[in-house]
């Protein structure tokens, strides 16, 4: 009878018992497992997860990584009616699509006012994301592996330290372990406690320059500035500062001296104004009439009355500001406590900023040539209109603006950017060909006396053509995109690179310089030009025509613009005065390297694009200081080689 | 010597009868002092023309009489303006500090106004401090001073390096162009003290003269810059009547032949650029009070190419040419930009003025190049030929 009651007494426990945790092991899905624990899940703590979290990962069930993602993310809902968890299909949705959690198979549907969201707080979602790291390192997947690895490398925690040790002793797959090499000592520098293996690990870096290791290194060398009446023992000390140095200015100084209520406050100028004003009685501060306080010296002695009379603060005088300077000791010291580590970090760094320092250099000059190619580019069809004709064009700059709109038109019918290009570029070399031999018949061929008039007339075709092509396309920038392939950037390592539409640039200015005096040099044409431009007449008597050798050229040059215009589109936004940017640097770099061959133009779009950015370099962030200055040096330096870098000697030098 | 150009340049009693006819007239008109039929504005817009006008004189003398195409002249103007920008500016903004601090409790010192003035003018390019280059503005005589030295010192330093070097033609215009360009981008940086693209402002507002208004002002400037343009005619015709207009006529037409009669070329060179460096610095300082505000555009190097051709269509080498070409092209662009002008409806298409005129404008150019190299002043000769016929 005793049996039978304790018996049923027990089924009664074992029914009424909410969930007993020994169950839990046994279960082989996830859902079960979590109502198991419902109320840990559901109302997560710091505290509490951890035993969730360590039920979980005891399961080995498959779905748990997943489900440890989305409810870091905040992305499990729980159903009121009758606690079980879920996914929803999209969030916000109405009514929202439930996701079974472990079959991933839609689950119904339940409006947001059934459900509620799981909303583990930032201490919470650290600890699951730290499990969720464990996790992946421990995957089968190399590509599960590389994601944890780049969780850590986001936001590295001091927990993560030995389970990464371990990847590095255990891991099999190269490219984890190149990853997990190059993460371990950021990790052992951040929060190893043993300071031999920061310093090794410090050491290990030397000469590496990828951010990654100058993001390790820096925060070592983070320090604060104190003031004490001597130098603290026991602390890390960076330096020593000397008030009045440029690293502490005097009122720095001072201001810290206040702040550490070492020293009474200063009164500046407009305290002491508010400390007056406050203080008129019947017209007059300290005695003295308000009228006659505008003066610094009539301020000073009302101020000094009012002090005699108790009614205003000390101010410290320049002799007091000196003594509480000196008196007192300035410092810098460094947040991280040990000294040997901060002096490892800071020779170590001190060899990187080297190193970056000649990539730099290297990166500049990239920079440069880069420059110096979209300059040849602007330039070289000007050198052959003005360099070997004479003739200056100042519409050269709109044949530029009109190969860009070229190339938009073309993007806008070809919708495939490899082929839009490929179309663009003959199309723009035509359509400015056309232009420029229908400007050179119409208006330049009547001006090749006067020279000055040329320059007149062409800016009346410059402005004119600007403003058609404004009444056409309108003012705002129309997009001219280059292909995928196109788009991305050649990288060294972290301090050099260069976008790949630079490096294309640089290749179709070569392409442009070899063609040009491959035609100028090797070809009938090119003598024939040649001949005209140093003696028409004598040209003419051999059987040359001039006139259509003079149209010939005029266009050729005119269409180099064209194509240039498509190069210089894809990175320069496409306006209507895109051109005008370019004209005055174009006839510079023309002017500069020796008018009357194209070597030239090459030197001297070399010198003004590498001095531009070396002068950018000297004072960054102000490109438009960098062109003041090379303008100016273009300017004196014509002084010296008045007819450019190469001159041309003897009859063809002509005047 | 001055009654003799009356009668050796015939040129000169018909522009001075006809500058002063202009100045009657419109002072008749004015609303400061006449009739009221032309508005402030107006007379601000002839104002600012006889200045331009002024600008292309000094632009004549140095290439239509003396051969060297200057691309870069807007920018003495534009310095001038600014030079003149900075006095204005300071002097009303700090008579406004001194309104506002005069009604605290204690009167401000001299420091807190300077200080309050410097942060009222820079704060909107984030500064507070006073530039060295404002170090003049104070002072209304330095400012004009500055007017005169500053233009004419960057046109002597500018022409001494050129002409020493023998750089000519093409390649000076070029230079002359970077250097205007160099200006401007120097000015478009917020940190050398100019405020940048902001430029100076307000400039129309001229200290001591509130209570006057701006009706009677304008005409002021409307006479100022009818005396200096109607000055600065007659000793342009008396320089280029005498010796040394042949010279310099000689240096345009062949300059190694002047050289090899024994005539120092770049000392006449660098005397024209400069002296005609400091006219447009003179013009610029008159012009910018009656626009009220300069900004580094204003220099940029399409600014001096307008100057040069509205040369080229007024006809080079007759002083009065210029002077035509400047008021007839830009007072058409006024017009014709400033949406006042009647569209053309034809039906099919509308012309409207604002977006057609620049296109009008620029093959203009090309055809006064190309088939009248006298420009309009080659009228005058056709009209003079016929009378002496």
């Amino acid at each position: 009878m005793i049996r039978l009651f304790l018996t049923v007494l027990f089924g009664a426990c074992l029914i009424l018992a909410p969930a007993p945790r020994a169950t839990a092991q046994d279960a082989d899905d996830l859902q079960a497992l979590l109502q198991s624990q419902a109320e840990l899940v559901a109302d997560a703590s710091r505290r509490t997860v951890q035993e969730v979290l360590d039920l979980l990962i005891a399961s080995d069930l498959p779905e748990v990584p997943a489900f440890l993602a989305r409810w870091q993310a905040r992305e499990v809902y729980q159903r009121d009616s009758d606690g079980m968890f879920f996914y929803v299909a999209e969030e916000g949705a109405s009514p929202l699509t439930l996701i079974d959690i472990t079959s991933g198979e839609p689950a119904g549907t339940a409006t947001s006012r059934e459900v509620s969201q799981l909303r583990p707080n930032r201490g919470v979602q650290t600890v699951i994301a730290t499990a969720l790291v464990q996790f992946q390192l421990a995957s089968d997947d190399p590509v599960d592996r590389l994601a944890a690895l780049d969780a850590i490398g986001s936001a590295p925690e001091d927990s993560h330290l030995p389970i990464l040790r371990d990847l590095v002793a255990t891991e099999t797959d190269a490219d984890v372990l190149e990853v997990a090499e190059v993460l371990l000592p950021r990790l052992v520098i951040a929060f190893d406690a043993d300071d031999a293996d920061r310093v090794a690990a410090i050491e290990s870096l030397a000469g590496n320059v990828n951010l990654a290791a100058r993001a390790a290194l820096n925060p070592l060398l983070v320090t604060a500035t104190g003031v004490a009446e001597t130098l603290p023992e026991g602390e890390n000390i960076a330096r020593v500062l000397e008030p009045g140095s440029t690293a502490l200015p005097r009122d720095v100084a001072y201001a810290m001296l206040v702040e550490a209520d070492l020293a009474p406050p200063l009164l500046p100028r407009d305290a002491q104004r508010d400390v007056l004003a406050a203080n008129v009685v019947e017209g007059r501060v300290g005695g003295l009439p308000v009228g006659q306080l505008d003066t610094e010296a009539a301020r000073d002695r009302a101020y000094a009355a009012l002090f005699e009379a108790g009614l205003a603060e000390p101010a410290p005088s320049e002799a007091e500001i000196d003594a509480s300077l000196a008196s007192h000791v300035f410092f810098e010291t460094y947040r991280e406590p040990s000294v040997a580590v901060t002096d490892a970090a800071r020779a170590t760094l001190d060899g990187i900023e080297m190193r970056v320092g000649l990539w730099r250099v290297l990166d500049l000059s990239l920079d440069g040539l880069s420059l110096a190619s979209i300059y040849f580019l602007a330039a070289i069809g000007l050198a052959i209109t003005f360099g070997v004709m004479g003739v200056i064009n100042m519409a050269h700059g709109e044949f530029i603006m009109i190969g860009a709109y070229t190339g938009y038109v073309v993007q806008t019918l070809v919708p495939d950017y490899t082929a839009s290009i490929a179309i663009a570029i003959p199309l723009a070399f035509a359509v400015t060909f056309a232009g420029g031999v229908a400007m050179e018949r119409l208006v330049i061929r009547w001006l090749y006396h006067r020279p000055l008039e040329t320059l007149l007339a062409t800016f009346g075709i410059s402005i004119a053509l600007q403003q058609i092509v404004r009444q056409i396309f309108g003012t705002q920038a129309r997009p001219l995109t280059p292909p995928d392939w196109l788009a991305g950037s050649v990288a060294i390592n972290d301090v050099v690179s260069i976008s790949s539409i630079r490096v294309a640039i640089f290749l179709l200015g070569a392409v442009f310089f070899v063609t040009l005096w491959l035609i100028l040099n090797r070809t009938r044409l090119g003598l024939e030009v040649r001949a005209v431009t140093q003696n028409p007449r004598m040209a003419a008597s051999m059987g040359i025509n001039p006139d259509r050798i003079n149209m010939l050229t005029f266009g050729l040059g005119s269409g180099i613009a064209g194509i240039a215009g498509v190069a210089i589109g894809l990175f320069a936004q496409v306006v209507p005065d895109l051109g005008s940017n370019y004209i005055v640097q174009s006839f510079m770099t023309v002017v500069v390297g020796g008018v009357g061959n194209i070597f030239g133009t090459l030197i001297g779009a070399g010198m003004i694009g590498g001095l531009q950015k070396f002068i950018e370099w000297l004072n960054p962030s102000n490109t438009l200081a960098a062109q003041t200055y090379m303008i100016l040096f273009v300017i004196l330096f014509i002084q010296f080689r008045p007819r450019g870098i190469i001159a041309l000697r003897g009859r063809a030098a002509g005047d | 010597m001055s009654g003799s150009i009356f009668t050796r340049n015939r040129s000169v009693p018909i522009f001075i009868a006809a500058l002063t006819l202009l100045a009657l007239v419109v002072t008749i008109l004015s609303e400061g002092y006449g009739t009221g039929a032309l508005s402030v504005s107006f007379t601000k817009v002839l104002g600012m023309t006889l200045c331009l006008c002024l600008a292309a004189l000094a632009m004549d003398l140095v290439w239509g009489y003396c051969g060297i195409l200057s691309l870069g002249h807007f920018a003495f103007f534009g310095l001038g303006g600014y030079m003149i920008g900075m006095w204005l500016m300071t002097a009303r903004t700090e008579a406004v500090v001194r309104a506002n601090l005069g009604s605290a409790v204690i009167p401000p010192t001299e420091a807190e106004i300077s200080t309050a003035t410097a942060l009222q003018i820079f704060s909107v390019v984030g500064a507070q401090d006073w530039p060295w280059m404002w170090a003049a503005s104070g002072s209304l005589i330095l400012s004009l001073l500055l007017v005169v030295l500053v233009p004419g010192a960057l046109a002597l330093v500018f022409g001494w390096l050129a002409f020493r070097s023998r750089v000519t033609g093409v390649y000076l215009s070029i230079l002359t162009q970077a250097m205007t360009l160099a200006l401007s981008l120097y000015l478009f940086q917020n940190d050398t003290g100019l405020r940048g693209n902001n430029g100076l402002s307000g400039l129309q507002n001229i200290p001591g003269l509130e209570t006057v208004g701006q009706a009677r002002i304008s005409i002021w400037f409307f006479w100022a810059s009818a005396l200096a343009l109607g000055l600065a005619y007659i000793a342009a015709a008396w320089m280029v009547s005498g010796k040394f207009g042949n010279i310099i006529r000689g240096i345009r037409d062949d300059e190694q032949r002047v050289r090899f009669l024994g005539y120092r070329v770049e000392g006449y060179k660098l005397f024209v650029f400069t002296l005609t460096g400091v006219l447009c610095g003179i013009a610029g300082a008159l012009y910018y009070p009656q626009a009220g505000i300069i900004n580094p555009d204003e220099i940029a190097p399409i600014a001096s190419i307008y100057l040069a051709v509205w040369v080229a269509i007024g006809g080079r080498g007759r002083l009065y040419g210029a002077v035509i070409g400047a008021a007839v092209v830009s007072l058409l662009s006024t017009y014709f930009t400033g949406g006042r002008a009647p569209n053309i409806d034809f039906g099919f298409y509308e012309i409207d003025w604002v977006d057609w005129w620049p296109v009008l404008l620029g093959l203009g150019f090309v055809l006064v190049t190309l088939f009248a190299p006298k420009g309009l002043g080659g009228l005058v000769d056709y009209i003079v030929r016929k009378d002496r016929a």
